[in-house]
């Protein structure tokens, strides 16, 4: 696997790692997949809107849009079958076999490295939102400092990660529905549209508002936050987003001298 | 009256009456020559009850059509003079003057008509009684206007239109009039729907998707829960492959004028009828018994579609829930953002080298 520096340094301004070029390759295709199969299915749901129409026709039409719409839909029901294999390889290669090298190869041991997993929601999620809440509504001047992972990029990750087991077979269910009528009876197929369409706007709703924002659109992020790309995040972002993971980070790394204090947002940019 | 005067108006007379011969010969089967006033596009007049009535014929569209070789009076009997006075309705029952060719009878829609009222659009019941509401039951010029053929080309692959690679085939022997053209058109325009699916779910809501229509015959509103299914969606998108309302509602093989209630043991909607519906070669051949329990004509009516009720409200919720706490997170946000020191309480000063 290749080792990805902690901090890099480049013209002057660090950059902290985030993501490896595997995982930024499972999130190409995973908002690939999505704004496809949003631009293939959302002007069925809507065909009354003046926009559906050409949206469809763009994608081919009758015809075609179908199709592309089944392909992105395999792909990221492929993607969710891979991503799981994926965490549960690292699962039991980083944790599982480091237990039974240490000798410590018990079940609670094992349910205990589960929880300490970093996308798990633990008891500082809890916290860190009661805290989110605090400085929101005024009660303090003290954001919360996140580590690697905040309770919101735990949310994101859990709304594909519960949204694709939901529309994927849904959507797999009524492509192949002539097939499944044979085991499933025809209410089921009824049960399958709601799911796979209204589980869709809801996707669709939190990715392109919520999910965006929080990467792209908020002050300090617009246009374009670069992290699903670079796979690096800046120090201001950092300071701003995981402080508590900053100044582990900078610590482990030496540079406990250097570590920059919190700032409440709007205070420091990226060029800061 | 002076010589020169006589002559202009002679001579605008002949004008006149080879005008009307020319028109005439334009179209044979109009022998009276209604198209003289009838071809001008603002004949129109008010009627006895206040409505505009257009009287205009489009002659290109009127060729389009299977009437095209009917002659105007066949329709119009009661017309014998020109100008006429107002006509009487047309009745499609009449038999006209063309023969029919596989009985050597005169040609009738009466089949048609007698069909109708045995069906759910019949005005009388099975006993011979009106039916409630009998003016809301439809007659023929309720769903039919002027018809137009829509040929199909089968040569090198299917398209629309007549093909005349095909119809030459036709024209070798069959030379005159427009005999060739008028049978292509009438046979391949039976080889598939002669409307739009489009258009006839657009025919059935005129009075299915009218609401006072709904109530006064205690009936769904079966039209806003058919624009859900796929079914229609694809053909709101331009297919016309998927079923409209006739392809689930007439029997396989039956006459697209026999339509029965779901009621009726015989019926294409009847409960045990619905599966053999669905799996018709063209549709859902491969599916099994399940397909049949899909309910088409869903209202998200607790008491009707209590499943469906009750996911969607949850999907709603959820839908509610989510958006409304992620949206209401980011305008707090951006407002804590113009005034980042203005809490009540001042924390103390912490070591920012500490992670929490």
């Amino acid at each position: 696997m290749t080792k990805y520096p902690r901090i890099v340094e480049r013209n002057g301004k660090r950059y902290f790692f985030r993501f490896s070029l595997h995982q930024r390759l499972q999130h190409v295709v995973l908002f690939s997949t999505v704004i496809l199969l949003s631009f293939t299915g959302f002007p069925l749901k809507y065909h009354n809107q003046p926009w559906a129409e050409p949206i469809y026709n763009f994608f081919g039409g009758i015809n075609a849009a179908p199709t592309i719409h089944r392909i992105a839909g395999s792909a990221l029901l492929a993607l969710f079958v891979y991503h799981t294999i994926y965490w549960m390889y690292l699962f039991y290669t980083r944790r599982v076999l480091r237990l039974k090298k240490e000798g410590r190869l018990t079940l609670a041991n094992i349910g205990r490295e589960f929880l300490a997993q970093e996308m798990v929601p633990n008891k500082k999620d809890f916290f860190d939102l009661i805290d989110l809440f605090k400085y929101l509504l005024y009660f303090t001047n003290r954001p919360p400092r996140y580590d690697r992972m905040s309770w919101k990029e735990k949310f994101d990750y859990y709304a594909p990660y519960w949204g694709i087991p939901i529309l994927g077979p849904a959507g797999f269910i009524l492509w192949w529905r002539d097939e499944f009528s044979h085991v499933l009876p025809g209410i089921a197929m009824n049960a399958m549209y709601i799911m796979h369409t209204d589980e869709a706007l809801l996707a669709a709703l939190f990715l392109f508002f919520v999910h965006w924002y929080n990467v792209h659109y908020s002050p300090e992020k617009f246009p374009l936050g670069t992290v699903f790309i670079t796979g690096y995040l800046t120090e201001a972002d950092m300071i701003h987003e995981h402080y508590a993971e900053y100044v582990r980070t900078m610590t482990e790394e030496g540079l406990q001298a250097e570590i920059r204090p919190p700032h409440p947002w709007g205070l420091e940019t990226n060029d800061a | 009256m002076d010589r020169a005067c006589f002559k202009i108006r002679v001579m605008v007379l002949c004008a006149t009456l080879l005008l009307c011969c020319l028109a005439a010969a334009a179209n044979a089967e109009d022998e009276l020559n209604c198209v003289l006033c009838h071809k001008h596009r603002g004949l129109s007049r008010i009627d006895e009850n206040g409505n505009f009535r257009l009287f205009y014929i489009n002659e290109a569209l009127f060729e389009e059509g299977p009437h095209v070789r009917v002659k105007c009076v066949d329709c119009h009997r009661d017309i014998s003079k020109i100008p006429h006075d107002p006509a009487t309705k047309v009745d499609c029952t009449a038999e006209c003057h063309l023969t029919e060719p596989s009985g050597q009878k005169k040609f009738s829609h009466k089949p048609v008509s007698d069909l109708l009222a045995r069906s759910v659009h019949g005005k009388v019941d099975a006993d011979g009684n009106a039916k409630k509401n009998e003016q809301d039951y439809p007659g023929c010029k309720d769903c039919h206007e002027e018809p137009l053929y829509r040929p199909l080309s089968f040569f090198k692959g299917k398209s629309f239109g007549v093909s005349e690679r095909g119809i030459s085939r036709c024209r070798t022997c069959h030379r005159t009039g427009k005999f060739a053209e008028s049978f292509y058109k009438h046979v391949t325009s039976r080889l598939q729907k002669m409307r739009k699916p489009e258009e006839i779910v657009g025919i059935c809501a005129k009075c299915h998707g009218d609401r006072d229509f709904q109530q006064r015959h205690k009936l769904d509103d079966v039209v806003t829960s058919y624009k859900e299914t796929f079914h229609w969606k694809a053909i709101r998108f331009g297919s016309e492959e998927t079923p409209d309302c006739m392809d689930c509602h007439v029997v396989k093989g039956e006459s697209v004028h026999f339509i029965e209630g779901k009621d009726s043991p015989t019926a294409a909607s009847n409960k045990r009828n619905v599966a053999a519906t669905c799996r018709t070669s063209e549709c859902h051949a491969k599916a099994g018994e399940g397909l049949a329990g899909f309910q088409v004509h869903v209202t998200y009516d607790r008491e009707k579609y209590p499943l469906q009720h009750y996911m969607l409200k949850f999907f709603t919720a959820l839908l509610a829930g989510v958006m409304y706490f992620f949206l209401t997170l980011i305008i707090l946000e951006l407002l804590r953002r113009l005034f980042p020191n203005f809490a009540f309480r001042k924390s103390p000063v912490d070591d920012h080298r500490s992670p929490d």
